[in-house]
This record gives structure tokens, C-alpha cells and sequence, in this order.
């Protein structure tokens, strides 16, 4: 973080501090104006997350900030390789010379959740690629919801590629809402189809294995991402390439390159940065606190 | 434009500030609204667009059928299995309850037809009993009922048997993941046997010396490896299984001098008994970090939890920066918008 953006960042938390104090304590001003009128008004504001309404507010700044420079310059921001979305690009490649189709898994959960919408938008780019090289797409999904949304996802992809004519509506189909017959039966497309790639991109629980498995099975090159925690193991040990984590939810900025995703990207980055900061300022506050030096647990002051 | 774009990110803007903002107001409204009636709302159209995704599996499966594409015959059990559930879900209340009063004693049956053939037969021998239909909508979780029959003997059953394939499929994933292929496969070989050995009652016989002696027999290996060198492996080994002896004659309380003078003054005998004793008198758990119950815990809870932790940190961030994305409006791919 360079010195002017850090002096920025940190007068920014100063005000939002401030602005969160005066949020909490603006009935008593209130009730002083209002004293001769007997009246008195109760703060409506939830004074016990107030440390968490601090993290949310510095966390819109620098994504404005970082959003605000990205536009003004993103070239020269630094995006690291990520193997995954690299490999995205060779898996299409592999499909269209294998003659086979790309079959695309966007969990099992619904448009309520962060990862299906993360897995729509990366859909999204995935189907830019299968129109430009002319392969094949299958989109099994096991939620109605998505299934629109990726539909108008995927249809907008060809429309931007200039290859309408190759949508078909039924490239992206519903199988069933029950976990596991969703997962027999994109098992049985697999065991049919044999798709030369299987991309997994969203929520997973147990069936995440025997997907991976399954494709690992017929010898598609497999690419997952996933923010389910406990579903990162077994994507890594079955398939080729994994995006874990924040990986996965930076991928539509890798794609597409845009400056409003890319600040998203760096803003990551920073407000880990400071996390980083405030633990260790935690863990020595403290030490000093264990130790007597001084008089308060900043951990209490958290919350 | 306006009803596919702009509209849409004004209602996800406004309701996710709702959603968001609300968290911190002490409002029983906004509460109220966040968790009772926006679940609701989602819950009624997630009803309605299963119709959507029902006419889309019913023409394919149509579609598979009349082309006869290949594994078109699975689609013909696809599309009976569809309307059977169906009809028997709306049509058929199969669940016909003979209650015998004063006995309490009750049976169901799938149709009236056999409901009242069974209190007939009872009748014969002299009970009275009657019969109560399952009301509508309950029907379908009556015990006993046909939906429910079908749903426990039929669908559970399939539904397990692709959960049991998942063993199989841990077995040949472990397989492949550990084989010590790099230095980081290896450690991933390690860390696995640690935790399941360490794990089961087995692990807890296993004395720490053994570990230790084994570590230093992998250290060998480790030193052979890179410097290619058996005086330097001898060395090392000799050094390592040295140290690991002394660490034990300072940790137990027999000392090479009482097994020494054991031999000296009892005999063979007696000094081997002395030994005996020096063998079986070290404790199992010490020093206590090669105990494998405790360093299987060890890895559990500091190295396993501190990775857990950091991609959990990451995926935190990664949804926040992601749904104010979508809030702002910065984010608009979801719908369509390239």
C-alpha cells in the first residue's frame, strides 16, 4: 500500500470511527434539544455492532477507492497468474479439438447464495469462449432460478461473440432440486457424453467427490471453484486445477478485465492487509492487557 | 433496457442496503421484513419457477424419446416415474387408516378397497374397527401411505446408494493424493497416516520412541536423498537413534548405570529383567508432541486449523467485496450483461 493511499485509507477510518460514535450517540444530543418539550427518543442504531458497521464502512471506502483507481489506471494494477482460469481457456481448446462438449456444474444451490451467482458470471465468460471456438455446451442445473439466470447468462455471451445462432435454450437444463439424483444424473451425462472438460463452478457439498471422481474417471481435464470450505480437499485432489476461496470469487475480474471487478480484486487485498494489522495490534493489545500495562481488552472493545 | 437491466439492479440495490444497513438498526419491522417476509417472497417464486424447470426436464426427456439419442430408454423410466410421483402426489391419497378403537392398534392401507376388506375381516372375528382417510397434503407423510412407502423404499434407497459411492470414491481419491510423488504429496502422506493412526485405540499403544526412532530413520532417508552421502546417512542415523536413547535414559528413572551394575552383580538374568523394566518403564506418552494421539491433535488443531482459517478469511472477503459488488450495481454479469 503506497504512503499517500495508507495516510487516505487511515483518515478515512478516522471519520468513519467518528461518524459510527456520533450514529451512537446522537439521541443524547437529540434528547438535550428536546428536554423542554419532554421528549425523549431511543437511538435506533444497534450500538453492540458497532464495530462491525466500522469493518462494513471501510470496507465500501476502499472499494470505491480502489474501484476509483482501477478505472483511472488498470493496466499497471498487478493481477498474479491463477493457473485455474489460465487452464480455462486450454480446456475449451482441448474440447473443441477432441470434438466434445464442455459441461459446466453450477452447484447445487440456489441464486441466494454469493457462489452460483459467482458461478453464473463465470458461466458467462466460459460461454464467450465455446462461441468463439464453436464448441459444444452443457449446463446441467439443479435450481429453476439459475437455470434462467444462467440461460440469459450464456445467451448474452453468444449475442456478444455475434454467434446467436448457435444458442439453444436447451444448453442449459434443470435435472432435479434433490442432491444426489442432481448428481446421478450429471453423472450419467458424463458416463454418456464424455465431455473433454468439466468445469465446477459453485456451491458444492458431498456430491462435489463424485462428480470430480466421475470426471476424473473418463479422463476430462477438471477445473473447480468453490468457496465451500470443506469441499476444497477433494476438488484438489480430483481434479487438474482449483480455485480456492478468494481465487474463485476474483476469477470474473481475471476474465474480463474490467476496472470496477479488478478494484474489487485490489480491494481484497488492502482490507486483508489491515486484517493483518489488526491482528497483530490484537494479539500485542493483548499481551499488554495479560500483563497489566495496560488497563483495557481491546478484544472487549471489539466485541 | 429499463425491465432487464436497470430495474433489476435497482431491487437487488435496494433490498441488499435493506438487508445489509437493517443488520444494525434495532427495528422490529426491518427485522421482521429481512428474516420472515423477504424468505417468504423468495420461497413462493422458488415454488412457482419449479414448474419452469419441470417443463424443461419433461421436454428433453420428450425430445430423447423421440429421437431416439442414445440412452433414450432411461428417459422413458424418467418420464413414467414423473407422472407416477405426480399422480400419486395429487390424485391418489393412498393412505386409508383402520383404527381399532380401544386397541390402539392402527394400520394403513394405499387403497379404500383394501381398508375396508381388512375391517371386514375383522368384522368376521368380532372386532369393530373403522376407517379414517389421510386428510390432503398430509397424505404424502402419513406413514404408511403409498407416497410414503415410495418415498422410503424407493427413493431413500437410491439416494444412499449414490452417498455409499462416495467410499469408494474417497478410497481412490486418498489413493491418488497420497502417493508421495513431491515433497508436498509426501508431507500430505504423513500428516494423513499421523491423523488416521492417531486417531483410532491403536495409536494410543504406540510408544513415543517409536515415532522418534522412525522420525530419525525418515531423516536418514532425507539426508540420503540430498547429499547422497552413507557416511553422512550413518552419521546422522547413528547420532539421531543415539540421541533419541539418551533422551530416555534422562526421561526414565532406570539409568545405564543400574542396568550396568544389574548385569554386573545379578548376572545375565537379573540385567536383563533390569532392562526388561527400562524397556516398559519408559512412558508411552513422552515426550508428549510424539505421542501420536497428541500429535495427531496437534496437527488438527495449529497447522490444519491455521490454513483453515486463512482461506476461510479469504472466501470471507471474497463474499463481502462480492455482494457489495452487486449492491452498488458494479457487478451486473448475472444478468446477462457482458
Amino acid at each position: 500500500m503506497g504512503n499517500q493511499r495508507g495516510i487516505k485509507y487511515g483518515i478515512g477510518i478516522l471519520v468513519i470511527i467518528v461518524f459510527t460514535y456520533v450514529l451512537s450517540n446522537y439521541h443524547v444530543a437529540l434528547n438535550f434539544i428536546l428536554r423542554r418539550w419532554d421528549i425523549t427518543v431511543e437511538s435506533i442504531f444497534n450500538s453492540d455492532r458497532a464495530f462491525l458497521f466500522i469493518v462494513l464502512l471501510t470496507v465500501i471506502m476502499v472499494l470505491l477507492n480502489e474501484i476509483r483507481n482501477a478505472r483511472k489506471d488498470s493496466d499497471s494494477i498487478f493481477l498474479r497468474t491463477i493457473p485455474g482460469l489460465k487452464a480455462v481457456e486450454e480446456a475449451v481448446g482441448r474440447s473443441t479439438e477432441m470434438g466434445r462438449p464442455i459441461l459446466y456444474v453450477p452447484g447445487i444451490m440456489d441464486m441466494n447464495e454469493v457462489e452460483t451467482v459467482a458461478g453464473v458470471i463465470i458461466l458467462g465468460h466460459v460461454a464467450q469462449m465455446t462461441a468463439q471456438y464453436e464448441t459444444g455446451l452443457d449446463v446441467p442445473v439443479a435450481r429453476s432460478i439459475v437455470m434462467q439466470a444462467a440461460r440469459e447468462s450464456c445467451k448474452e455471451a453468444y449475442l456478444s461473440q455475434g454467434r446467436p445462432e448457435m444458442f439453444n435454450e436447451d444448453m442449459v437444463h434443470y435435472i432435479t432440486d434433490d442432491q444426489f439424483a442432481y448428481a446421478a444424473g450429471v453423472n450419467g451425462i458424463m458416463q454418456r457424453d464424455k465431455p473433454a472438460a468439466c468445469m465446477y463452478m459453485g456451491k458444492f457439498y458431498a456430491e462435489s467427490l463424485l462428480f470430480a471422481e466421475t470426471g476424473n474417471g473418463i479422463g476430462a481435464i477438471q477445473i473447480a471453484g468453490t468457496a465451500s470450505q470443506a469441499q476444497i480437499p477433494f476438488f484438489v485432489t480430483a481434479c487438474d486445477y482449483t480455485l480456492m476461496g478468494e481465487e474463485y470469487f476474483a476469477a470474473s475480474a481475471y476474465l474480463s478485465r474490467k476496472p470496477e471487478l479488478i478494484g474489487g480484486v485490489t480491494t481484497q487485498d488492502t482490507v486483508k492487509l489491515m486484517l493483518i494489522g489488526l491482528i497483530i495490534v490484537g494479539l500485542v493489545m493483548r499481551a499488554l492487557f495479560d500483563l497489566d500495562i495496560v488497563s483495557f481488552n481491546l478484544l472487549d472493545i471489539i466485541g | 433496457m429499463i425491465w432487464k437491466r436497470y430495474i433489476p439492479i435497482a431491487i437487488v440495490g435496494f433490498f441488499g442496503s435493506l438487508t445489509l444497513f437493517g443488520w444494525f438498526i434495532e427495528s422490529e419491522g426491518i427485522k421482521a421484513f429481512i428474516d420472515d417476509d423477504a424468505t417468504q417472497w423468495y420461497d413462493i417464486i422458488a415454488s412457482f419457477a419449479i414448474f419452469l424447470g419441470a417443463l424443461n426436464l419433461l421436454k428433453l426427456q420428450f425430445l430423447k424419446v423421440l429421437k431416439q439419442q442414445s440412452g433414450w430408454q432411461y428417459s422413458v423410466v424418467a418420464i413414467v416415474s414423473f407422472f407416477a410421483v405426480f399422480v400419486i402426489g395429487f390424485f391418489m391419497r393412498g393412505a386409508f387408516v383402520v383404527d381399532i378403537p380401544n386397541a390402539d392398534v392402527q394400520s394403513t392401507y394405499f387403497t379404500q378397497g383394501a381398508a375396508e376388506e381388512a375391517v371386514n375381516q375383522l368384522k368376521d372375528s368380532g372386532v369393530t374397527a373403522s376407517i379414517t382417510p389421510a386428510q390432503w397434503g398430509a397424505h404424502i407423510q402419513t406413514e404408511g401411505g403409498l407416497f410414503k412407502w415410495m418415498f422410503d423404499n424407493i427413493f431413500t434407497p437410491l439416494s444412499a446408494t449414490m452417498f455409499a459411492l462416495l467410499a469408494f470414491y474417497v478410497a481412490s481419491a486418498s489413493y491418488r493424493a497420497f502417493r508421495a510423488r513431491n515433497f508436498e504429496a509426501t508431507l500430505l502422506l504423513l500428516a494423513g497416516i499421523i491423523i488416521m493412526i492417531g486417531r483410532v485405540p491403536l495409536g494410543s499403544l504406540i510408544p513415543s520412541w517409536i515415532i522418534m526412532y522412525l522420525l530419525v530413520l525418515v531423516l536418514g532417508i532425507v539426508v540420503n536423498t540430498y547429499f547422497k552421502s552413507r557416511e553422512l546417512v550413518f552419521i546422522v542415523v547413528a547420532l539421531g537413534l543415539l540421541g533419541v536413547t539418551a533422551l530416555f535414559l534422562y526421561l526414565d528413572s532406570t539409568t545405564v548405570v543400574d542396568i550396568f551394575n544389574a548385569f554386573i552383580t545379578g548376572g545375565v538374568i537379573s540385567g536383563f529383567e533390569v532392562l526388561g523394566s527400562w524397556f516398559t518403564g519408559w512412558p508411552i506418552n513422552q515426550p508428549s508432541i510424539f505421542y501420536l494421539p497428541a500429535l495427531q491433535e496437534w496437527i488438527y488443531t495449529v497447522p490444519n486449523l491455521a490454513g483453515a482459517r486463512a482461506i476461510m478469511i479469504g472466501i470471507g472477503l471474497g463474499i463481502i467485496v462480492t455482494s457489495l459488488r452487486y449492491i452498488f450495481g458494479l457487478e451486473k454479469s448475472y444478468i446477462g450483461d457482458q
